[in-house]
């Protein structure tokens, strides 16, 4: 993650939208405004032990008040979600992170389809409010289990009128990917939900030819919790070929000082970018708060990020 | 939020820094500046809250910051970080674009740039060894303040290069108490 600021929000409002899905709105205690956000963004909400939740804003973009969140429970998940039903009240406080958005509708679209499974509608429910106030030409397809396990229906519905389909498996309905056809002029596809479905809209665009520039699907990538467990790995120095072995209780950085490399550094805690370094292959579990997103491709801080088994490093 | 721990920090006149400029007659006399506002942070990252009064604890820092709390971006690494200061003449020049570094002006908001007090008319960069007062609490300059890109990350802004050489005092409490804004600030000796 990047760094982001913190804001302690206060939970006005909390309802229910299905059965599992709580519908929270939230405002700043002191402040009129929010920070800006476009459609598809998502925020961080912070569990009182340090773990991170991402949930997509799914109201308004247009009104800077307030934000609205939708967070389906998972029984069988992580316990974040049922920390947020349980304790997310009215008058509780929230504490959320600045907006962040990897999931931005395209600019200069002259059409856009947007399909979501499930809980995977939230923010396609934001890009659907300001293509509805900027009048652009859009289709929702919303697929869900049956209409009363449909987050946000009624308010969708409103909304969208006949420019939205819904697919319920209750009644037999099952949106067909291969249905959207070859790639119109302009147009853009985004599709959020469960893996099955996006990468059967992957799949199927892309067999119709669809660019994948024009093909648009939501991940939310692991965040740096608190409560990580660093595991061992090995660390392939490109220059020499040499391995060195980097123990669970070891930072990258301190073993490879340890094998003669002077890097440096200052914070040591991921946050000031003295230690920046490029590696080439492998996956890199990024936890410091400075490298831009756009840097994690093929450099990484070495004080507090780490490899999954092993990396290639370019020193 | 995790339960007050008492954090390290690095007595100001023992700061590398600050045992050298100690030592050292002379400086910036005859001034006079005042406290404009107050700001604290519980916790890393957390926005930062406006005090309309706050109470300074020797050695330790302002109660409920994070750098009181042991709780902020630096306090794994001991430092002297008790309390923070930043002149508003330099924020007043980021507004003006001085010098045009960045190709705009920036508006670096008392909630915004991070330190806790906010001050005007205190020559912030001639006080490290020097024991101010500030109210009825006496700081001790330990070290200047660096921009660091964290705040550029968090903020947004390019602030990193704008702040530099102007990004404020770190400072030791020697004697604690209560501070407002409004209060005079005075060099003791």
């Amino acid at each position: 993650m990047s760094a982001r600021i913190v804001m302690k929000l206060t939970v006005v409002e909390a309802v229910a939208t299905t059965p599992e899905v709580l519908r929270l709105t939230l405002v700043h205690p002191q402040r009129p405004e929010l920070p800006a956000w476009e459609p598809g963004a998502h925020v961080d909400l912070r569990l009182p032990d340090g773990r991170i939740r991402q949930y997509s804003l799914c109201g308004d973009p247009a009104d800077r008040s307030r934000y609205v969140l939708a967070i389906k429970r998972e029984d069988a998940g992580r316990g974040g979600s049922l920390w947020t039903h349980a304790n997310l009240v009215a008058g509780a406080v929230a504490h959320v992170f600045h907006p962040r958005n990897n999931f931005g509708l395209a600019i200069g679209a002259r059409r856009h389809v947007l399909i979501g499974g499930g809980i995977g509608v939230t923010p396609l429910a934001a890009m659907a409010r300001r293509l509805t106030a900027s009048g652009a030409d859009f289709t929702l397809h919303l697929c869900a289990r049956s209409a009363e396990q449909a987050p946000l229906l009624s308010e969708l519905r409103t909304l969208c009128g006949d420019r939205m389909r819904c697919w319920f498996s209750s009644d037999g309905g099952r949106f067909d990917p291969t249905s959207l056809g070859a790639p119109g002029a302009g147009i853009h596809a985004y599709a959020c939900g469960p893996q099955r479905l996006t990468d059967a809209v992957q799949a199927a665009l892309t067999a119709a030819g669809w660019p994948a520039e024009r093909v648009h699907v939501e991940h939310f990538a692991p965040m740096a919790d608190e409560t990580y467990k660093p595991e061992p790995f090995d660390a392939l120095i490109a220059s020499t070929g040499a391995v060195i072995h980097v123990p669970a209780d070891a930072s990258l950085l301190e073993v490879l000082r340890q094998h003669g490399f002077a890097m440096p550094s200052s914070c040591e805690i991921g946050v000031c970018g003295s230690c920046e370094c490029g590696y080439r292959d492998g996956t890199v579990i990024h936890r410091d708060v400075v490298l831009p997103v756009a840097k994690r491709q093929d450099r990484m801080m070495p004080c507090v990020s780490r490899a999954r088994v092993k990396v290639t490093l370019a020193l | 939020m995790s339960a007050p721990s008492a954090p390290r920090h690095v007595e100001a006149f023992a700061h590398a820094a600050g045992s050298v400029a100690v030592a050292v007659p002379g400086g910036a006399t005859g001034w006079r500046g005042a406290l404009l506002t107050i700001h604290i942070a519980s916790a890393a990252s957390y926005e930062m809250e406006e005090l309309a009064e706050a109470h300074c604890v020797a050695g330790r820092g302002i109660e409920g910051d994070r750098y009181f709390l042991g709780t902020g971006t630096y306090s794994p690494k001991p430092d002297t970080r008790e309390v923070t200061l930043i002149e508003q003449e330099a924020l007043d020049a980021l507004a003006r674009n001085d010098p045009p570094l960045q190709g705009g002006p920036i508006q670096l908001a008392p909630v915004d740039h991070r330190r806790n007090l906010t001050v005007r008319g205190v020559p912030l960069n001639h006080l490290v060894g020097r024991r101010f007062r500030v109210g009825e609490v006496i700081l001790r300059g330990g070290r200047l303040n660096f921009p660091c890109k964290y705040l550029e990350e968090l903020l947004g802004q390019p602030v990193y290069l704008p702040l530099y050489n102007r990004s404020g005092l770190n400072c030791g409490i020697e004697r604690g108490g209560i501070i407002r804004p409004g209060d005079a600030i005075a060099l003791v000796d």
